[in-house]
């Protein structure tokens, strides 16, 4: 290639390339900057990079009536819950379902995932029925299940997945020296499958916190995690922009960062295991 | 002794089965009660207005989803908000990947910075949206205006407020398509890039008959995630025009989250959720069958 060729090439490569860091971090950064300014700034007839920056927002959301403590409560009870069961009872059959030989496997497999890929507005219509049969509405276990419904497939999956990449080898060898196969899962697999533990957990994590169909339907005063305190400051009267960024960038931030951490694995994850 | 007495019994996958079984046993009991609820309530007259009631109707509800005009209309909003966001993040995501790929120097903090906005709750993409776009202090809003491209309310006026729910959707998926594209880029031969390279190729004929034929696995794998996804959630437009203005928003899951707990007919918004389902169905079906042959490969 020539050289004014090779410029021109590169200059539009950096001028596409900024537009697209421009347009993904352009929201982001306002949120968590606007999340800062007092509210005679944010709703200032044009926009203002230049203030006198503020934590009223955040002081106020944890102060107050109506703090943000029980919503964040919830919500970590709630995601952590369904996040631990998920994993748990996800790994187990995940080794299972990797190792065994039968007939169907095929079959098995199909209903796990189409679990998984259920929509949720479709979900939300029996489980609402049964959650009221059961007095399942606004308690905590209903949302743990709900959250269920798409973390433990997801889990199940997932998992097989990464013991998929694992040879039987390692176990085979195990046994003959002696172990049984429980052994031989606790201590010579288990070990190894640490990232896709994490992996997951992350994941499942991320997708019951970031639930906002499922919180809106079913929970009630006592159960309501923070996308509902979210949505609830849109009111008739007018939204209280400043305390709604600050939620805002404290839901984003801790799984922004979670996220990024699983990143070499987060394909896998989020493929299902289809994209090493 | 195992290894030698031959064929793999039952009993000799004890273990194995003693692992699935908790899980599956929960799964089944979380996913088939309501799976049978949601298809015997299409069947039944479901109405929470003033106390539950539960009455065999027949196949009304399946007669109204087939003939509702609403439903329809839902439906072909649904197949163009699926189509351009869908479209639009394969292409933009492809882009972005190839973009990032080329870079020498400082990919892995670029990626990193662009994957943010899918770990952000769509709720608050929405709620964001709202923001940016607000009429009166909104960022865009005003960006819009003082250009002179757009000078009204962005989410309350037909057409702009598809376009903006659909962009909101695009800025948050897109960079799970640049991932999944980024890892199928580093299985292109370097060798026959190099080659074709020496022979003269410009890039656009690379792109075009080496780069892109050896990741048209992945792009499939990227659209099939995508398009379950898709119908999936609905939060984003939940949250910023509800379906409106004029029913212009009003995809399939926003409409019967309407029919079922706005109107309280829920045996019917039952029938319209199978619809949904099948829907998905078909697409968990490609994606096994795109895995198969992805085994076969390797």
């Amino acid at each position: 290639m020539t050289a004014p060729k090779r410029w021109f090439f590169l200059t539009v490569k950096l001028v596409l390339l900024t537009l697209l860091l421009l347009w993904t971090l352009v929201p982001i950064g306002w949120m968590v900057l606007s999340s800062f300014k007092p509210n005679s700034v944010i709703t200032a007839n044009t926009p203002r990079v230049f203030f006198t920056p503020t934590l009223e927002h955040y002081v106020s959301l944890f102060s107050g009536g109506n703090s943000l403590w029980p919503y964040l409560t919830n919500s970590l009870l709630i995601a952590g819950t369904s996040t631990l069961i998920a994993v748990v009872l996800g790994c187990m059959a995940g080794f299972g379902l990797s190792r065994i030989r039968i007939k169907g496997k095929q079959h098995l497999a199909f209903w796990i995932i189409s679990t998984r890929m259920a929509p949720i507005a479709a979900v939300i219509v029996p489980l609402y029925l049964l959650f009221r049969y059961l007095y399942l509405l606004d308690t905590h276990v209903g949302l743990i299940v709900a959250y269920l419904s798409f973390n433990l497939p997801f889990a199940i999956w997932l998992m097989t997945a990464f013991f998929d990449d694992l040879p039987p080898d390692l176990e085979e060898a195990a046994m003959i020296d002696g172990a049984t196969k429980f052994q031989a899962f606790r201590y010579v697999v288990l070990p190894l499958m640490t990232p896709g533990l994490v992996t997951t957990a992350i994941l499942c994590f991320i997708f019951a916190w970031n639930d906002y169909a499922f919180a809106q339907t079913f929970s009630g005063p006592s159960t309501q995690t923070i996308p509902i305190a979210a949505a609830q400051l849109l009111t008739q009267t007018g939204i209280d922009w400043g305390k709604l960024l600050a939620i805002g960038t404290i839901v984003v931030c801790p799984m922004a960062i979670a996220g990024l951490l699983v990143k070499r694995w987060l394909v896998q994850g989020l493929t299902m295991g289809a994209v090493k | 002794m195992a290894l030698l007495t031959g064929k793999p019994s039952a009993r000799r996958q004890g273990f194995e089965l003693a692992m699935m079984s908790p899980a599956l046993f929960l799964l089944a009991l979380i996913t088939l009660v309501p799976f049978f609820s949601i298809i015997w309530m299409s069947f039944n007259d479901v109405s929470l207005m003033g106390g539950l009631t539960f009455e065999f109707s027949g196949l009304a509800n399946w007669q109204r989803v087939f003939t509702d005009p609403d439903i329809r209309s839902s439906w072909l909003i649904s197949l163009f908000y699926f189509l351009a966001t869908v479209g639009l993040e394969m292409i933009l995501g492809t882009v972005m990947a190839l973009l990032v790929y080329s870079l020498r120097r400082g990919s892995n903090l670029i990626i990193s910075l662009l994957l943010i906005p899918m770990f952000i709750a769509p709720v608050i993409v929405g709620l964001l949206g709202r923001f940016m776009l607000d009429p009166s202090h909104g960022l865009y809003a005003w960006l819009l205006n003082e250009t002179g491209l757009f000078d009204g309310n962005i989410l309350g006026s037909v057409g702009s407020a598809m376009v903006a729910v659909i962009l909101m959707d695009v800025w948050e998926w897109t960079p799970l398509v640049a991932l999944i594209v980024l890892a199928g880029l580093a299985s292109v031969p370097e060798d026959i890039l190099e080659a074709a390279e020496m022979d003269g190729a410009n890039y656009g004929q690379k792109l075009l008959y080496i780069i892109l034929p050896s990741i048209s696995n992945i792009l499939l794998v990227a659209l099939l995630i995508r398009a379950m996804d898709a119908i999936r959630f609905f939060a984003i437009i939940f949250i910023t025009t509800n379906g409106g203005p004029a029913d212009s928003t009003k995809i399939i899951p926003i409409r019967l989250y309407d029919i079922a707990f706005r109107f309280f007919d829920l045996g019917y918004a039952a029938a319209v959720g199978i619809t949904m389902l099948a829907f998905s169905i078909l697409v968990a079906n490609a994606f096994m069958k795109l895995l198969k042959r992805q085994e076969k490969r390797s």
